[in-house]
């Protein structure tokens, strides 16, 4: 219950919290100002992440900075916590603001694109996809990534803990791998299980895999056969911006086109080790 | 005990832990010892006043007016035959913009009245006049996300110092007199989600107090400070398979590894212990209760998941569990069983009660945590048809929500909601009556599978739900329950849910707040409505009462917040035309 109970906290604040909210700049807004302000994940990577030099890399930030270099300013990115929903993100760091210190984004980055959740979150505004991501599995050099998932028994699982791949290898074919799956904090952490060999099998985003094969290579086996019901067909990446501010938003779809005909995304994309796989809904 | 000895003792204790040979063996220093002790009395409350504060009606000295947190004061200056001349003696704004929820009890001590407000901040005002003496504003860093509203629920006092945790979990300690700092703790990482809003609780020298917040993740935990200096000296998980800590090193694990939790799922296993806790020093325990399990989807982990949805006693010098009682095994709801164990007599038994989210009110041997009974304080629980012999619940399989799918899956109504039957708002227990004075909201909530979600900008099983009313005319009960029987005695119905706390006292009374902004008093016998006052905006607060002067005063905070503004549906249109505010209501009699 908890995930969603935010999320209807998020919805009755916005009939209560209008004192509150932050101005959102529209297109011409942030041309005057000079900067655009964008929001992604922290500790996020390869979307988002601090180095150990404790600056801001991945995808998502580079992707910031091409958009803010194709209007025409610089770009401010701020990497912000989850809270417990992305519906709670957007309140925060899109339309209201965080409730203690902090403002608004102008953009926040890696939104999924679903028309459902876009009628449920009326606040932002929802466009400009530009990836489309799924669940991988792989497995360390000494595992059969291929077998039916249910033959992984006694093998070492690892998941992000309460995530789609948590709940299917835990929850799955009868919960009978449940007592062999380790939880960690994040789908990075999963792998790095694999790849310290303390785990034989992680499920975690594609994105997250393919990344972590550019340090890895075969160390990192993908599993290429399907994954019998997984609960999760994948979904569409893309930005929000503030209702009000559907100008800028509509720039950034534009946008979006531009940068993969010209190769920019999938340069940026490669920078990463992850495939540009276009979302469904171009 | 005299207040000296007690307190020599203490400090002996204390310095053989911290390893001194000096201290504790010279005679020299022991007479140092007593010394510092004396000073230490003269500058403020004691442990003994602290133990003391039910009885001594001149100050209120502890969060629920004495460890045992019955929220009951033997003083009858003002009583159910007087009680609706009270009249406003005078009130005093929080100010500046932060009007949020006022979800504290009063301190009072010494000619002073300490309030903790919304924001981390903590008032002192002139308990004569009202006027504000000193105010602290914590520093709260950006990007804090306390789940509920930015409350807070009281301070604690000791010697010179006034004690309060913060929204980014720090534990701070003030002079009393200046509000300066004298010590200021982490106790938790608030970028990791955790947060503090309890109040602390004070036993034996030290700082007791629970954690919250982090609901990703977090494991459970109480801990105990020492007053003086901040630092730690114990810490217990309240999960099991986790180690505790004293003094600087591992003492015991809590239960037994993998005893009620499957593969690594104890890890994460949930229990936070935010409501804080109480102590009796009686069976000199501390008693906590402790939240929900976690992952929130209870298909997912079979087994009793201890000691989630508890309450747990502690030995309050060492941290060591001594009972455990589980009021919600494997709970399915998010029935967070943190709510406060009152320990109360009755025909020569040690028992204490608990009025649990879950919708039933629970009475426990507090010597050993054997149940006693368990019997409905509202008039709807969906989950459970009653508790057996020996006391374990008699589930209704079909009222537990499913395991989450890729379909949207059946809905199921359950009440109480996960709101619960009562919710933070702690209940009272009056010496006189005998009767548990418990403020209750009627509600339910459908629940269902929601197959697309979105957590960390990734897709997620979540679940959906609505908080629904029972009633049309009502939310909120506030009901006398004789603990002996279980049966209710009164029950005086209001339109909003209730979410303040309540205060009992000998003149045969019962106080609690509404939402609509009433302070109101009944007869404790009768349940009759015999005062109320409208403050102006909500109240969330838990009112008390104390002797200054040769008169009885009562105070109680106002300012509309927590978490039920939070909700939509049809419970907002019960609160929707409640405003804003923030400030302190004293009470009196006018002078004949």
């Amino acid at each position: 219950m908890r995930p969603t109970r935010r999320a209807v906290l998020g919805g009755a604040l916005a009939a209560l919290a209008l004192p509150r909210a932050a101005v959102a700049a529209s297109l011409e807004k942030v041309k005057t100002n000079g900067v655009l302000r964008v929001a992604v994940y922290r500790d996020f990577a390869p979307w988002s992440w601090r180095d150990a030099a404790g600056k801001l890399r991945g995808i998502d930030v580079e992707l910031g900075e091409a958009i803010a270099q194709r209007i025409g300013v610089r770009a401010e990115t701020v990497d912000f916590m989850a809270d417990e929903s992305v519906e709670d993100d957007l309140r925060n760091m899109v339309w209201r603001g965080p409730l203690i210190g902090g403002q608004v984004a102008d953009v926040m980055l890696h939104v999924p694109v679903d028309p459902r959740f876009a009628r449920a979150n009326d606040r932002v505004a929802i466009g400009g996809a530009y990836y489309r991501e799924g669940f991988q599995m792989a497995c360390g050099p000494n595992t059969d990534c291929e077998v039916p998932p249910p033959q992984f028994k006694g093998k070492r699982l690892a998941a992000e803990l309460d995530s789609i791949p948590d709940f299917y290898l835990s929850g799955g074919f009868g919960g009978v791998l449940r007592g062999d799956v380790a939880h960690l904090l994040s789908g990075a952490a999963a792998i790095d299980e694999v790849a310290s060999g303390k785990a034989d099998v992680v499920l975690a985003t594609r994105a997250q895999v393919e990344h972590a094969r550019t340090r890895l290579g075969d160390r990192l086996k993908v599993r290429r056969g399907p994954l019998p019901a997984l609960p999760s067909p994948g979904w569409d990446v893309g930005v929000a911006v503030r209702d009000d501010s559907r100008d800028l938003g509509d720039a950034i779809d534009g946008m979006m086109g531009e940068l993969r005909r010209d190769g920019m995304l999938a340069a940026i994309f490669g920078r990463y080790g992850v495939t540009p796989t276009p979302p469904l809904a171009t | 005990m005299t207040k000296l000895s007690r307190t020599a003792v203490l400090l002996a204790g204390v310095a053989v832990v911290t390893g001194s040979p000096l201290a504790a063996k010279d005679a020299a220093g022991e007479k140092e010892n007593q010394a510092a002790a004396v000073a230490a009395a003269a500058a403020g409350p004691s442990d003994i006043d602290l133990m003391n504060d039910e009885r001594s009606t001149s100050d209120v000295l502890t969060y629920g007016m004495g460890p045992r947190a019955q929220r009951f004061s033997p003083l009858q200056t003002i009583n159910a035959a007087n009680v609706a001349r009270m009249v406003p003696a005078y009130s005093a704004s929080l100010g500046g913009e932060k009007q949020r929820g006022q979800e504290a009890q009063p301190i009072v001590y010494d000619g002073m009245i300490y309030v903790t407000g919304s924001y981390s901040r903590l008032f002192a005002f002139d308990a004569k006049t009202g006027e504000e003496v000193w105010q602290y504003d914590a520093r709260l860093p950006d990007g804090i996300m306390p789940c509920c509203d930015v409350v807070n629920r009281g301070a604690a006092i000791y010697g010179d110092k006034i004690i309060f945790g913060t929204l980014d979990a720090h534990l701070v300690a003030l002079n009393r007199k200046t509000g300066k700092v004298v010590w200021n703790k982490k106790l938790a990482d608030y970028s990791a989600g955790y947060s503090f809003t309890a109040a602390p609780l004070i036993v034996n020298g030290k700082v007791l107090y629970g954690n919250s917040g982090g609901e990703f993740g977090v494991v459970g935990k109480v801990e105990a400070r020492d007053v003086n200096t901040g630092e730690l000296v114990w810490s217990r998980p309240t999960i099991e398979g986790h180690m505790g800590m004293l003094n600087g090193r591992e003492s015991t694990m809590t239960g037994k590894l993998n005893a009620s939790w499957q593969g690594d799922q104890w890890k994460n296993g949930g229990g936070a212990t935010w409501l804080g806790g109480t102590y009796d020093p009686d069976t000199k325990l501390a008693y906590f209760g402790t939240g929900n399990p976690a992952p929130w989807n209870s298909h997912l982990r079979p087994g009793n998941n201890l000691y989630t949805s508890s309450t747990i006693a502690l030995d309050p010098d060492t941290g060591e569990v001594k009972w455990h009682y589980q009021t919600t095994p494997h709970d399915g709801w998010d029935f967070d069983g943190v709510n406060e164990f009152i320990p109360f007599d009755h025909n020569g038994r040690k028992l204490g009660a608990k009025a649990d989210r879950n919708g039933f009110f629970f009475v426990l041997d507090r010597t050993n945590g054997k149940f006693v009974s368990a019997t409905p304080f509202v008039s709807k629980v969906t989950w459970a048809k009653g508790f057996d012999k020996a006391g374990k619940p008699i589930y209704v399989p079909e009222n537990r929500p499913g395991a989450p799918t890729a379909e949207k899956g059946q809905s199921v109504f359950s009440a109480p909601s996960f709101l619960g039957g009562k919710n933070w708002m702690p209940m009272a227990y009056s010496q006189q009556t005998g009767m548990f004075y418990v403020p209750s909201n009627e509600w339910g909530m459908d629940i269902w599978n929601e197959p697309i979600a979105y957590k960390k900008g990734a897709a997620y099983l979540g679940a959906g739900f609505t908080i629904k009313p029972l009633y049309d005319d009502h939310i909120g009960v506030l009901r006398a329950i004789d603990p002996a029987t279980g049966k209710i005695a009164w029950e005086y119905k209001n339109k909003a849910p209730l979410w303040g706390g309540v205060l009992t006292t000998a003149g045969n009374l019962v106080f609690t707040g509404t939402p609509e902004g009433f302070l109101k008093a009944f007869d404790a016998k009768t349940g009759q409505e015999l005062w109320k006052f409208n403050t102006g905006s909500g109240v969330v607060g838990s009112p008390v009462t104390w002797e200054q002067d040769g008169e009885q005063y009562v105070a109680v905070m106002s300012g509309w917040g927590g978490a039920v503004p939070l909700w939509g549906g049809e419970v907002a249109k019960a609160v929707q035309n409640i405003n804003q505010g923030g400030a302190l209501w004293v009470f009196k009699l006018p002078r004949s």
